[in-house]
């Protein structure tokens, strides 16, 4: 039936555009081609290049030599590479939960307040610092000795936990200071979808009797969709590919237990000098980032679609 | 109006167009061959030692007669990793450098395979025979029979002790056997510190270096052969004496990151095994040689043993092959080993020079220097630089787990090194 009608309905004539607006056209082109040939140059061709070099043997000096899937054979043998996928996942799992659960929570609780520019801006402030001064700080709390085993010393536990050093216990303890700079900005990011959000609605909701949590479970939280996509996706990217506090504060020591993706591929190939296999893991890395990013995009657009 | 927006486009177009071309093409120089003094060739310098600048200034003062200078170009990066990709990257353009520092050992078996340094077999020949250079120091440079780079610096490892601490502890003198520095160990460790340095990062390796090379020198230097296994006997036997030593509290924490030479300035530590470049920092903290601390050679231990075993780093100052200026590079490398630059070396950095004829402000490390130049140590060549480098990066993962967890058992450690070893020298044929 469906087809019947497609059949009936001609199709929209095209409409030429006219000829006074092609010099527009190249104009356009030309304000983006910089911006193209920079993303082509500098994202698109080290990928090909590395994408290349996962399938060589290849040290850094003369030329790749072709060994077809080896390396990927390697990466997925080696304990240190399972290890690494493992603790990736703790990150984005603890990512997920604190920065962003955090973020939505501070924003939420602080919202329609008076003053509360001033609630958020404790939690804004270490989004201004780097991420490897940030790992800097947390070490100088969390050695052994350092300022949180002196507090627990204070209330008389002699032999705090090792936090830097014991595995998986030092993946947490880098993921809660990384939360500690995350939450501002997903606060941020949330207080901006809140503001967002038509009044009417509510208004009605609340006329119905509606309140608490159930407002933000059946209205609120829905209407926040969009802004929610956008912070959870980023959050996901961000933790595959996390880095430099971790570099900053055990090198992914000690052994390699707490390395991630980013930091095994940034050994294999830099201090290892495997090119091969840091590029086999760097494509790993891309494609699980754009699986997850594809996969959860593609839901909530659905979902939002539904709704 | 719009054709006026679109010459302005096409003009920024070709400007950023021109802009990048030139930005490809730009780096060749037109220097000419031979600096004077008046006009002195600059020499590009590839470094990673942010920390030297001062010395590498001062030297250029006393070159600039020679008409030569050094231009550092230092990497973006702070580490050394960073360093090498840098360097590497430069030898696949036009832009490699006249000079640049390196490691010895498999790092630079790497550059000498891929004909990336320039010889300096006759400048060794040289300086070998005007006695600029200790004896032994030639086998960190010589690969195939010929000799690459000359030496930037050499550290001698050594203890360093807080000499207010083994007064305190009525310790008269730094010891001259295992015994005594162990006797000495258990004397401050009675007293509430710790008596030895270790950490968990970056140098690991150490304890172990030192307690297998003062046991069995031959067996260690095997392990940069393949002729010693991990799982030998003797090297099972040094690793489990190194975690026992670990359980019985000789050793610093190894969650403490606080910098060596603070803790050891502080008391926080007794005694630290490390390379002599530790005086330099221990100088900018405003310890005094001598009379905050001092240093003795880490004591032999076997008792077939002959003399107390001398770890010798040595970073080398290399040539890149087809340098644009590579002559004057070489040049600068024979001058490098002359007294001229060297005094003002050790001058500036407070260390110890590799070259005999200089003579460092601090008067322990200048005897041990001494003393090694006259053989009464064994020299031996480092860990990180003698083992081919898998099986370095290998130990690294292993030693490091030791130091953290210190388990039970050395084995499975070991093992895993010795499984990296096979896979290596089954390589090399």
């Amino acid at each position: 039936m469906t087809s019947t009608l497609e059949r009936t309905v001609a199709p929209p004539a095209v409409r030429r555009r006219p000829a006074a607006r092609r010099p527009y056209r190249w104009t356009a082109r030309a304000f983006v081609f910089p911006a193209v040939a920079l993303c082509v140059l500098l994202l698109y061709v080290p990928f090909v290049w590395t994408t290349f070099l996962s399938f060589t043997q290849y040290d850094g000096f003369g030329s790749p030599e072709l060994v077809g899937l080896d390396k990927y054979a390697e990466m997925f043998a080696d304990p240190a590479f399972v290890n690494s996928l493992l603790n990736t996942l703790f990150w984005v799992l603890g990512t997920l939960v604190l920065p962003v659960g955090g973020g939505l929570l501070v924003a939420v609780l602080v919202y329609g307040l008076s003053g509360s520019f001033w609630y958020r801006l404790p939690f804004l402030v270490p989004y201004a610092i780097s991420g490897v001064a940030v790992g800097v700080i947390w070490t100088l709390v969390l050695q052994t000795h350092g300022a949180l085993d002196q507090v627990f010393n204070l209330f008389g536990v002699d032999d705090p936990p090792r936090w830097l050093l014991d595995s998986p216990l030092n993946t947490l303890t880098m993921i809660v200071a990384a939360a500690w700079q995350g939450v501002g900005v997903n606060a941020l990011l949330f207080t901006v979808g809140l503001q967002s959000i038509p009044k009417e609605p509510l208004e009605a909701a609340r006329l119905d009797g509606a309140a608490g949590w159930k407002l933000f479970r059946t209205m609120t939280w829905p209407m926040l969709t969009p802004l929610t996509t956008v912070v959870v996706g980023l959050a996901i990217v961000g933790s595959l590919k996390q880095f430099d506090i971790i570099y900053a504060m055990t090198q992914g020591g000690p052994g390699r237990s707490s390395e991630t993706l980013a930091l095994t591929m940034y050994k294999e190939t830099f201090i290892n000098s495997d090119y091969g296999l840091g590029g086999a893991i760097a494509v790993f890395i891309t494609v699980i980032t754009v699986i997850a990013s594809v996969i959860y995009i593609r839901r909530q657009l659905g979902a939002a679609k539904e709704m | 109006m719009r054709r006026s927006r679109t010459s302005l486009l096409a003009l920024a177009t070709t400007a950023s167009l021109a802009l990048t071309l030139g930005a490809c093409s730009s780096g060749g120089s037109d220097d000419s061959a031979a600096g004077t003094a008046a006009d002195p060739v600059d020499l590009t310098f590839y470094m990673d030692k942010a920390g030297w600048m001062d010395s590498f200034d001062a030297e250029n003062k006393v070159s600039t007669k020679e008409g030569m200078q050094l231009d550092v170009v230092q990497t973006p990066g702070s580490t050394a990793d960073a360093f090498d990709s840098f360097v590497k990257q430069s030898f696949r353009t036009d832009e490699r450098p006249d000079l640049f520092t390196w490691s010895t050992g498999p790092k630079l078996q790497a550059l000498v395979d891929q004909g990336m340094v320039a010889e300096t077999t006759d400048i060794w020949a040289r300086a070998e025979k005007e006695g600029l250079v200790p004896d032994g120091l030639i086998d960190n440079y010589t690969y195939n029979g010929k000799q690459y780079c000359v030496p930037l610096n050499v550290a001698y490892w050594v203890m360093y002790y807080n000499k207010h601490v083994f007064e305190d502890a009525g310790i008269k003198g730094a010891p001259t056997s295992w015994d005594d520095m162990m006797a000495d160990a258990d004397t401050v460790k009675d007293k509430g510190v710790v008596p030895f340095h270790q950490m968990n990062v970056f140098f690991e390796f150490v304890w172990f270096q030192a307690l297998l090379a003062s046991t069995d020198p031959d067996a260690y230097a095997g392990l940069g052969t393949g002729e010693t296994k991990f799982t030998d006997p003797v090297v099972v036997d040094v690793a489990q004496q190194w975690l026992d030593m670990m359980h019985d509290g000789y050793f610093l924490d190894p969650g403490i990151n606080t910098d060596p030479q603070t803790l050891l300035a502080n008391g926080d530590e007794a005694m630290s095994y490390f390379g002599s470049f530790l005086t330099g920092q221990l100088n900018q903290i405003g310890a005094k040689s001598g009379t905050d601390y001092g240093v003795f050679p880490f004591p032999k231990i076997g008792p077939s043993v002959d003399k107390d075993q001398m770890i010798l780093e040595t970073g080398p100052l290399c040539v890149g092959e087809g340098a644009e200026h590579e002559d004057q590079a070489l040049r600068y490398s024979e001058w490098w080993l002359g007294d001229d630059a060297q005094q003002t070396w050790a001058d500036t950095r407070g260390d110890v020079s590799f070259n005999p004829h200089v003579k460092s402000g601090d008067a322990e490390m200048q005897a041990l220097a001494d003393r090694t130049a006259k053989g009464d140590f064994q020299v031996q060549q480092r860990y990180q630089e003698m083992v081919p480098w898998p099986v370095y990066t290998k130990s690294r993962e292993v030693f490091g787990e030791f130091v953290t967890d210190a388990p039970d058992d050395p084995m499975d450690g070991l093992k895993q090194i010795q499984a990296e070893a096979d896979k290596y020298w089954a390589e090399q044929g």
